[in-house]
């Protein structure tokens, strides 16, 4: 699917968006915001950061739904991510503070961990056909409960200590190119890999044999079947992956752009596992789409803190509450778009 | 849901707690503590004492209310996973209804009564009408409940916290507290002398639970949330109409959960709080739901179960120094294998206890 055809086929979506643009000008207008100040390199750097996390869990979850399993436990996943990251930059340094090296063996071990859990995740519900909406329940009630608990063996409270972040890389040359160069080029590497990561899951899935074979999996697993691929092998390929990725998001959002594991009430992931389902639901299952409208959810993210620099007072703990409206918001303007017909049904090979 | 027969749901059910407590105790082991000590004390703490079972009931009643909730719209084939909103929602309009007009009516037991029943109308009204709305947006927009539900119930937590901070503290206090209420709103402590607990709260549970298994047994709005739930072609044939039928089943599964918010508020609390504090019974209550097959009566044997592991938690939380949020993941995964007949099928198979009837 081109990007023209990918417009063709989403007029709906692509408009709503435009009247939403259009909308909050107006709105803009109306009440005087200064959008000069708001729309600036930093606002969309910062976008992108708050961004990174929910596109990483969106683009897994987005495989394995393509495939025919509906991976709704995303947000535990990404629970678990944060804390295994977290931990492994700890327990790595020792007695001394946490370096850079640290923090990366951090995240090694927090998509290690993740990828032998959402192994288990698949072999329950692609071999032993568990309904895929509970089970995937049950992996965010089993990361809330174990996440704070292992924190609390570890550290003695359900928060680790405060962590350094990820230093930036500046690659050189293309960092002097204005606007693009310093949020792009002069940014986390794990903004970089994602991005990179958007368009290879992009190229993969619609122009290699595996993306043909992820989506026949999930479409026509007969077909699949009759061409020789096992079925069920895909699948578990594509949750594993989904779970990889979800860990990587939350080592991201705890080492990544945070500073260690909050376990506090439904910890720091704070629902940003379930705004990845909708980034992808409202992307079309377009891993560009996915990470398009991660970036929508990371810009409503970080309104508070643009709303405070252009002088908004808007209490705190509502403005902090726009993901949530803008998911459904999203939710109700795009419907459950059209999954892939063989979502949630188990494949058994007749023979 | 889940295909299988009252006897297989009932081992099912026995053997995925079992299952569930194995693991956290394993947990326990490895993390340094000693897991027969961890089990003795988890069912001292639920058991042990008078206290202790006056807790364990207390958590129960709000369990079995929250799961009747639940179960009602599982029931139906909706998942209301909002049930933890619907009762931040409505124990906050109790707490609003008291407040309000504790001031008006006269006080001592006419009084209370009064303003408890008006409280708790009012928790389930609004309740009720908080579910809709993910009811409305599945029903007419085809947004998936599931994620909606999840999203109301920060969105819920959120204002209500807001509302509590700006509004509804009391000047100078440092907490996000409202204000206390009068000593006369309260339940009569009968039986057990507990400040948060009284038979009553486990009365108006129980009385809920037989209501709700009436309407969805004996009535026909009963039989057209069940039938559209197990077969909706069929329903839709015999003239229900699928869209009004998931409104209306999300409604009375708030309005129940709304009912929890007013018990919680009145029984347990005596004022309103920040809810990101409060226990999560409405997302327990998805574990209680479906240990009990969805059936509002089976609701009650595995609330009080799931009441004695949480009383029993809590209790090795502050004698153990065993972090009490073990029992949280010990939850999460009695649902896990709840969700997976097909383990227990063949492990029944594989061990000769039969099970071969698929």
């Amino acid at each position: 699917m081109s990007v023209a055809d990918y417009a063709a086929r989403n007029r709906l979506r692509i408009g709503a968006g435009a009247v939403a643009l259009v909308a909050l000008a107006l709105l803009a207008a109306l009440f005087d915001l200064p959008v000069a100040d708001l729309l600036t390199v930093g606002t969309a750097e910062r976008a992108l950061r708050a961004a990174t996390p929910i596109a990483l869990a969106a683009i897994g979850g987005l495989y394995a739904e393509k495939s025919g399993v509906f991976n709704i436990g995303l947000e535990g996943f990404m629970i678990f991510g944060a804390l295994t990251a977290a931990a492994g930059a700890w327990i790595s340094a020792g007695s001394e503070s946490v370096g850079q090296a640290d923090l990366w063996l951090g995240i090694v071990v927090a998509v290690a961990v993740c990828t032998l859990l959402t192994l288990l995740f698949a072999v329950l519900t692609i071999r032993y056909e568990a309904d895929q909406i509970v089970a995937g329940l049950a992996v965010w009630f089993v990361g809330l409960g174990f996440g704070p608990f292992t924190a609390t063996v570890l550290w003695g409270g359900v928060s680790s200590p405060t962590l350094p972040n990820i230093d930036n890389v500046t690659v050189p040359v293309l960092a002097e190119i204005p606007v693009v160069g310093p949020i792009l080029f002069d940014a986390s590497p794990l903004v970089l890999f994602t991005v990179l990561l958007a368009v290879a899951a992009w190229v993969v899935l619609y122009r290699t044999k595996w993306g043909y074979w992820v989506q026949a999996a999930g479409e026509n697993p007969e077909a699949l079947d009759t061409a020789g691929v096992d079925v069920n092998r895909v699948r578990y390929a594509a949750v594993v992956f989904s779970g990889a990725l979800a860990g990587l998001g939350g080592a991201v959002l705890a080492i990544g752009i945070g500073s260690g594991f909050t376990g506090t009430g439904v910890t720091m992931v704070d629902g940003r596992g379930w705004i990845a389902i909708v980034a992808y639901l409202f992307g079309n299952y377009n891993p560009l789409g996915a990470f398009g409208a991660s970036l929508l959810f990371g810009a409503t993210d970080m309104l508070q803190v643009q709303f405070q620099t252009v002088g908004i007072s808007l209490p705190g703990s509502i403005v902090g509450l726009f993901p949530y409206v803008a998911v459904l918001v999203v939710l109700n303007l795009v419907g459950y778009t059209r999954v892939p017909s063989a979502v949630g049904e188990p494949y058994d090979t007749e023979e | 849901m889940l295909r299988a027969s009252v006897v297989e749901r009932f081992a099912i059910a026995v053997a995925a707690t079992l299952l569930a407590l194995f693991l956290g105790s394993v947990v326990v082991a490895a993390a340094g503590y000693d897991a027969v000590e961890f089990v003795s004390s988890l069912a001292y703490g639920a058991f042990g004492s008078s206290s202790n079972v006056a807790f364990t009931l207390r958590q129960s009643t709000m369990l079995v209310l929250a799961g009747v909730a639940v179960a009602v719209a599982f029931r139906a084939g909706v998942f209301n996973i909002g049930v933890q909103g619907q009762f931040v929602v409505g124990g906050f309009a109790t707490a609003v209804t008291v407040l309000f007009l504790a001031p008006m009516l006269p006080e001592g037991a006419v009084g209370g009564v009064l303003l408890v029943g008006l409280g708790t109308l009012a928790a389930i009204l609004s309740g009720g009408a908080y579910a809709a709305l993910p009811g409305l947006m599945k029903a007419y927009a085809d947004a998936n409940e599931v994620i909606t539900t999840i999203m109301l119930n920060f969105i819920a937590s959120g204002v209500v916290f807001f509302l509590v901070d700006r509004y509804l503290r009391p000047a100078g206090a440092s907490a996000p507290n409202t204000e206390t209420f009068p000593e006369y709103v309260s339940l009569p402590s009968v039986v057990f002398d507990s400040p948060s607990f009284s038979v009553v709260g486990l009365g108006v549970a129980l009385a809920t639970v037989l209501v709700v298994y009436v309407v969805m047994a004996r009535t026909g709005f009963g039989y057209d949330l069940v039938t559209s739930g197990h077969q909706e072609p069929a329903a839709a044939y015999s003239g229900v109409d699928p869209k009004r039928n998931v409104v209306a089943t999300m409604t009375f599964s708030g309005m129940v959960a709304g009912l929890a918010g007013a018990m919680f508020t009145v029984m347990i609390l005596g004022y309103y709080s920040d809810p990101s504090t409060f226990p999560r019974f409405g997302f327990d209550a998805i574990a209680v739901s479906l240990l009990a097959a969805n059936n509002p009566l089976g609701v009650v044997p595995a609330g009080i179960l799931f009441g004695g592991l949480d009383a029993g938690g809590q209790y090795i939380g502050f004698t153990l120094d065993v972090p009490p949020e073990l029992v949280d993941g010990v939850v999460g995964l009695v649902v896990l294998f709840v969700a997976t007949p097909e383990l227990f099928r063949m492990a029944a198979r594989r061990t000769g206890l039969g099970g071969d009837s698929r």
